[in-house]
């Protein structure tokens, strides 16, 4: 369904809302996924979907309602049903009400037509692609190719009607062998991106140079940590520039703002303007999401916020809100670190005794405020020595505060998008010391 | 009023006449209502309905999978259609083939067991009460944040396939919980109840009167603002007991996951991850204790995963993982269960209609033991109690964990000693469930419903249950990630 349709859509139930405040969000997905294992394709699917969410707010008492059976009847249905459920809640005074703004542009190329249309084949012809390199190595291959195309339409009764289309894509391969496994992604708005050869490629390359682990002791090590493993690790620091957390006093940030917590290298943002994300320019109330400056030089100067927490805290509102109301508080969704002046490979030059990490796997918090979180190590671990990888690594568990790593942390000049099912970022490869592993395993 | 049956029908042959070997359709409503006050308001208070139908057809041996909300002619020709398109362009690449038509036909109904409709309950009556018990968290003015839940889900759906299936199920799932923040002085703790998420079960509003927010709220407040002042968890090597939620939660991460057959043949090596196991260690591995015996029920009563029928049409019943610390079994679904020569045992869901079904966990529980609770603590000279899961953190294997709970007692000659706060604990599986050697009897039984189990790409979010008691496990690190 293209922005029109949705934005007809949204016209339409909006028409079935008499008085008051009414919020229409409308969602469209149509996407497919390609996922294999064992050299073959063992799942291959697709789903579309439209669906609709209405938020009404009458006399201060707010219901949401939500659909994807998009016949009048259904339509008028929900909106009376939203109203029902607000006349049973509680009146809230506080409440921030909906937002009114003109359309905001989205950043240039955020839609790729042949993203949209790529077929199961065209997924196949890249499986094919990553499963002739990693077989002809000797290893087996898992992983997936997906193309995405999805849209979103806010309007409300104060006038507020902003659409954005987006395309999105990916691959991810594990290259598996005797005793030692490699990994290797891509995060596109454009599938011709999905260079299925050159990701084998990379996998392959990381198993057979794992070959036969050895194991090191736990402790404090200097680590180098590819973009997968840092965006995910820096997933877990992202929620800290939460106004709602800053308040209820669960951030790291309730210790002060315009206060120095990283190191003078680390300078994090929220961009969702991005190149290589090209992302949604409001946020889930339609309100324009402001690009703006999360740690500058290791200093923190701002909270995301949304219409309710820009109220309850008196800031100004930077457009991160999810959909209203929300438990959760605003987000921060297009978490980009800023690139430093040596290459990844002068990183790993310049070490002399450390590991490589290629990716993390099951990060959990263990201290929430102080920034403390465990998880694996996964698909390519290396020993460096004297400036070169000379090994795989059997894996290990770290604890590490995330803001003790960002004290004396090194960046890459090279960026990459990563991302997993609750995060996107685009960081660099970092270069951490006295990172704590505490244990080890076998494999 | 969608003709269900018609449009089976059209789905299936469409389906068939381009080509499919088998095909199976699976029409899904989705109701889920949800509640949520934080501090005085109601943060949310949604209700979505979400409707659409998922063919799978099978073509050479390579399954294709397409979903759609599109009930009309031209969009079941069409999704009918992409499913075989799909299949046949996994199965123009195909070194191997994964599928094989299964042969069941089952007509039948189910539907879940309850005592009270939760949506009978006037919504008034929801709000008050998650008002109620949320104030009553605020036990000291150290709680900065406060909230209360409930979930409410409805699903009905009708399987059909070519074998000639019409399996017509309505399941009912609700939880409760509620959770108290404390922060003061650069500490902040968590306190949830009850468990770490709620209490999630199979059945209606009287799930949520088992929970006792309103009779508990004060307490949990209470611990929360306490455990910012109290001692930190020592590290070393201790006897330690779990309460039943945390059992849950070991069970769930540490058997459960790995035990699943899909996850053990590779078909989740680029994710989740694979596991330790293999089946040439069935019936010879050593999993745990003889104390340990873990199977699966799928028709268990109140269970969050109960079901009549599975999502590919195969009948629920019960089946052994761990027998008196033994491993003698799996998740399985038809696909991988044929690799062993063995028949499915029903563990295959979906996360809903847009979604392909896969292995899960299900209904799996850790048998209960002969003690009372307290006899736990017998024997311990110096030991941690710990409940409620803050943290849990596993490897792709399935052996390395460490997990956290969100507050812990000192045990010293076995009695239950002061309150400590951020106790963690870590092991590798086997050797942890060979150290359990004491489980509570029935009495503090309960089975606990995980509400958002993730696995799958795209990422599913599955609901399953590992019924539990408080266990003891002896000599078990403790204190990681504080130890300096």
């Amino acid at each position: 369904m293209d922005s029109a349709a949705r934005e007809a859509l949204a016209e339409r139930v909006l028409s079935f809302a008499p008085d008051g405040e009414t919020e229409v969000l409308v969602f469209d997905v149509d996407s497919g996924l390609t996922r294999f294992t064992q050299n073959a394709i063992h799942q291959n699917v697709a789903h579309v979907d439209t669906s609709v969410r209405v938020r009404t707010i009458v006399d201060g008492r707010t219901g949401v309602v939500m659909t994807n059976a998009l016949d009048d009847a259904s339509l008028r249905a929900a909106v009376a049903n939203a109203r029902a459920i607000g006349a049973l809640a509680p009146r809230d005074d506080d409440a921030a009400g909906l937002v009114a703004n003109a359309p905001v542009a989205a950043p240039d190329g955020a839609f790729d037509t042949a993203t949209a249309t790529a077929s199961p084949a065209e997924r196949a012809r890249v499986v094919a692609d990553i499963v002739r390199v990693v077989e002809g190595a000797g290893l087996w291959a898992a992983g997936y190719v997906t193309n995405e195309r999805s849209g979103i339409t806010i309007a409300n009764s104060s006038g507020t009607r902003s659409s954005y289309d987006t395309t999105s894509c990916g691959l991810n391969v594990k290259a598996n062998g005797d005793d030692s496994t490699g990994f290797a992604e891509r995060n596109s708005i454009r599938f011709d991106d999905l260079d299925g050869t050159s990701a084998g490629t990379i996998a392959t390359e990381k198993t057979l140079a794992s070959k036969a682990p050895v194991t090191v002791e736990p402790g404090e090590w200097t680590v180098i940590l590819e973009p997968p493993a840092f965006g995910e690790l820096l997933s877990y620091l992202t929620g800290h520039f939460s106004a709602q957390s800053y308040d209820e006093g669960s951030s790291f940030l309730a210790n002060g703002l315009d206060r120095a917590y990283a190191g003078d290298d680390v300078t994090l943002s929220d961009d969702y303007a991005h190149p290589l994300f090209a992302g949604q320019p409001f946020d889930y109330e339609g309100y324009p999401t402001r690009r703006l400056s999360l740690l500058e030089r290791g200093v923190a100067h701002e909270l995301v916020t949304d219409s309710a927490w820009a109220k309850r805290l008196h800031r100004s509102n930077t457009g991160h809100g999810l959909p209203a109301p929300s438990a959760y508080g605003p987000a921060v969704q297009h978490l980009v670190v800023a690139g430093g002046t040596q290459s990844a490979a002068d990183l790993v030059r310049g070490t002399k005794r450390g590991l490589l990490v290629t990716r993390f796997w099951y990060i959990r918090p263990v201290d929430h405020i102080k920034t403390i979180v465990t998880g694996m190590t996964r698909d390519g671990t290396f020993l460096i020595e004297n400036g070169e990888i000379v090994g795989g690594v059997r894996n290990m568990r770290f604890n590490q505060s995330i803001l003790e790593a960002l004290g004396a942390a090194t960046f890459s000049s090279e960026i990459a998008r990563t991302g997993g099912y609750s995060y996107a970022s685009i960081v660099p490869t970092v270069k951490i010391e006295n990172f704590r592993f505490s244990s080890g395993t076998d494999f | 009023m969608t003709d269900f049956d018609a449009c089976a029908a059209r789905a299936l042959d469409t389906a068939s006449a381009r080509g499919a070997a088998y095909a199976d359709v699976r029409f899904e409503e989705d109701r889920a209502e949800r509640i949520e006050v934080r501090n005085g308001s109601v943060a949310t208070l949604t209700d979505r309905t979400s409707a659409g139908y998922g063919v799978r057809a099978l073509f050479d041996g390579a399954w294709g999978f397409a979903a759609s909300a599109d009930t009309s002619d031209a969009g079941i020709d069409r999704t009918a259609a992409r499913a075989v398109e799909i299949a046949r362009a996994g199965a123009a690449i195909a070194s191997r083939r994964f599928g094989e038509a299964p042969q069941d036909r089952y007509v039948d109904t189910f539907a879940t067991p309850y005592e009270r409709d939760a949506a009978s309950v006037p919504l008034g009556e929801r709000v008050a009460l998650l008002l109620d018990a949320e104030r009553a968290l605020h036990a000291a003015p150290s709680i900065r944040a406060g909230r209360a839940w409930i979930d409410l889900w409805h699903t009905g759906k009708v399987f059909y396939s070519t074998t000639g299936s019409r399996i017509e199920q309505s399941l009912l799932q609700t939880g409760s919980g509620m959770s108290a923040l404390a922060a003061a002085d650069g500490e902040a703790q968590d306190r949830s109840y009850p468990g770490d998420v709620g209490l999630y079960q199979g059945g209606g509003w009287e799930i949520v009167e088992a929970a006792q927010l309103r009779e508990n709220a004060q307490r949990i407040g209470e611990e929360a603002a306490a455990l910012l002042v109290a001692p930190q968890c020592p590290s070393g090597e201790f006897d330690i007991v779990l309460g039943g939620s945390q059992v849950s939660l070991q069970i769930h991460e540490s058997c459960g996951h790995a035990a699943e057959l899909d996850r053990i043949m590779g078909w989740e090596a680029n994710f989740s991850g694979t596991s330790f196991l293999d089946p040439a260690q069935l019936g010879t591995l050593r999993y745990g204790s003889d104390r340990v015996t873990i199977e699966i029920d799928n028709t268990m009563p109140r269970g969050f995963a109960t079901v009549g029928y599975d999502d590919e049409g195969a009948k629920s019943g019960r089946s052994d993982i761990i027998r008196s610390g033994m491993l003698v079994g799996f998740e399985m679904s038809r696909d991988t269960a044929r690799t062993l020569g063995r028949e499915t045992n029903a563990c295959v869901r979906a996360g809903g209609w847009e979604h392909v079904p896969m292995i899960r966990m299900c209904n799996l529980s850790l048998l209960p033991g002969d003690v009372p609770f307290d006899a736990l603590f017998d024997g311990v000279d110096y030991g941690i109690y710990m409940e409620s899961n803050r943290s849990w953190s596993i490897d792709d294997h399935r052996l390395n964990f460490q997990f956290g709970c969100q507050i812990a007692w000192e045990i010293r000659n076995g009695k239950r000693g002061r309150m400590l706060k951020n106790p963690t604990y870590a092991g590798v599986t086997p050797q942890f469930w060979n150290s359990c050697d004491a489980i509570a009897d029935e009495r503090s039984w309960l089975a606990w419903g995980t509400p958002n189990c993730g696995k799958g790409e795209p990422m599913q979010t599955g609901r399953t249950a590992q019924a539990a008691s408080p266990a003891r496990f002896r000599k078990v690190r403790v204190g990681v990630g504080y130890d300096g």
